[in-house]
């Protein structure tokens, strides 16, 4: 059996979630991984979080972007570890870097632009089938969405 | 009658409108008063937009919170994610007032402030807090007796459960016993409380969200169920879409397939509607279904 060994020692995540050093492996958590449980690459023996968790980069692995935030491994953690935590955390420096798939890139322009993560327009087409009143673009809110990602440092980059 | 400020969230307008419009319409016929808002943003969500920049997630929530606030109202929701953000958020506000105080800074400069005085409600808490199932049983004018559905409460309902506090996370129940309130029989089957998969294909493995709702629907057809039910939009999707796409994959998935209902549509049909007043036509599985009335 694998003995899990930190390749990040003390760096940045570490630092910021201590958990992840009492995570002895035990791949109870992976049992409930969707990730695990469904993505060929992973397997029990060598299961998604064991693989962040030794990663050097972590945060450079695009499946990161795969958790669900869905805390079965929370639940099931004997060492009350909270990976989802770390995962958010890893989400949060992947996109940062400029390492997060081109998808959320653009569900943030999408949100600043519109305050919605759905095209309004494209949303009308669906709604009158349904028979049901517009939606229609409050720039109040738009604008104040603005502030609010100013203020939180939140970056928004061009992707194609 | 209860009165709630309606979080529609992004999912239910832009690709469930026939729900918007169904929750509008019947939950006013058992006690909810829905009031509507077009000051809202999105919640947003606790996956992708939680991940790209945390501090962003809570302020946009707070911001959404303070509109309640502002109307003395609580909110309801339809989509597990939305109640997932807004009620976190809102729990770790009243709690952490270094983080309220942080947060009411970044308000300050759109003229909102946080308070802490509303409560966050899915409709499922609103149906179990405030109406009760025996309530709801008696309210039921077409009960779906002999109709065998398979629930699926979804992940984001259900965990964090020291702050949902809705059900069991590792085995709910509540799901279940909605659905035999409504006279149908709830089906049980061994991955009820796995995810969906949705967020697989989300992240790009359309391979790996295939081999997971196919797990899930394999499950659901030896356990003999006629539908699948959620209160979940995005699960919701990845069952009626994420069916035909994983059927690509899987043939077997193609000789039984098996439609999904919102929670929401499952009761109008147990409150007298039909399969055309619900909006059946807008799915992508929807082979016929006879409910004996």
């Amino acid at each position: 059996m694998k003995v899990l060994r930190l390749k990040y020692e003390k760096n940045e995540i570490t630092k910021k979630n201590k958990a992840i050093e009492v995570c002895f492996k035990c791949s109870t958590c992976s049992k409930f991984c969707p990730i695990t449980q469904h993505v060929k690459k992973y397997n029990l023996e060598d299961s998604f979080i064991t693989q962040l968790f030794e990663a050097e980069k972590p945060e450079a692995l695009n499946d990161v972007w795969m958790c669900c935030a869905c805390e079965k491994c929370v639940i099931t953690c004997p060492q009350d570890a909270n990976p989802t935590e770390v995962f958010t955390n890893l989400k949060e420096k992947s996109y940062q870097e400029g390492l997060a798939p081109s998808i959320v890139y653009r569900l943030v322009e999408q949100l600043l632009q519109e305050s919605t993560v759905y095209s309004i327009k494209f949303a009308n087409m669906i709604r009158k089938r349904a028979g049901l009143k517009e939606v229609k673009k409050n720039e109040k809110a738009v604008k104040e969405l603005n502030v609010l990602a100013e203020k939180a440092g939140l970056e928004r980059k061009e992707v194609n | 009658m209860f009165n709630y400020l309606f979080f529609k969230g992004c999912t239910i307008p832009a690709s469930l409108p026939n729900v918007e419009k169904l929750a509008l319409e019947v939950l006013p016929e058992i006690g909810i008063n829905l009031i509507e808002s077009d000051e809202f943003t999105c919640c947003p969500d606790p996956i992708r937009l939680q991940g790209a920049n945390q501090y962003f997630w809570i302020s946009t929530a707070a911001r959404n919170i303070t509109i309640a606030e502002e109307k003395k109202l609580n909110i309801m929701t339809l989509c597990n994610g939305c109640e997932n953000t807004l009620a976190i958020v809102n729990h770790k506000l009243k709690n952490n007032p270094a983080l309220k105080k942080t947060v009411n800074e970044a308000l300050k400069n759109i003229g909102r402030e946080f308070k802490g005085t509303i409560k966050i409600r899915h409709f499922l808490q609103v149906l179990k807090e405030d109406i009760g199932l025996d309530h709801l049983k008696k309210m039921v004018k077409t009960p779906l007796t002999g109709l065998k559905v398979a629930g699926h409460p979804g992940c984001h309902l259900l965990m964090p459960n020291e702050i949902l506090q809705f059900d069991n996370p590792v085995d709910p129940e509540f799901y279940d016993q909605y659905i035999e309130a409504l006279g149908a029989t709830s089906v049980d089957y061994l991955t009820k409380a796995d995810c969906c998969g949705i967020s697989l294909a989300l992240a790009g493995d359309k391979e790996a969200s295939n081999r997971c709702v196919k797990t899930k629907l394999i499950d659901m057809q030896l356990s003999g169920a006629q539908l699948i039910s959620t209160a979940c939009p995005s699960c919701f999707n990845q069952f009626d879409s994420g069916q035909l796409m994983a059927s690509r994959d899987y043939p077997k998935l193609k000789e039984k397939p098996i439609p999904v209902l919102y929670a929401v549509e499952l009761l109008a049909l147990a409150m007298g509607r039909s399969f055309e007043d619900i909006g059946y036509n807008l799915h992508r599985v929807k082979i016929p279904i006879k409910i004996k009335r």
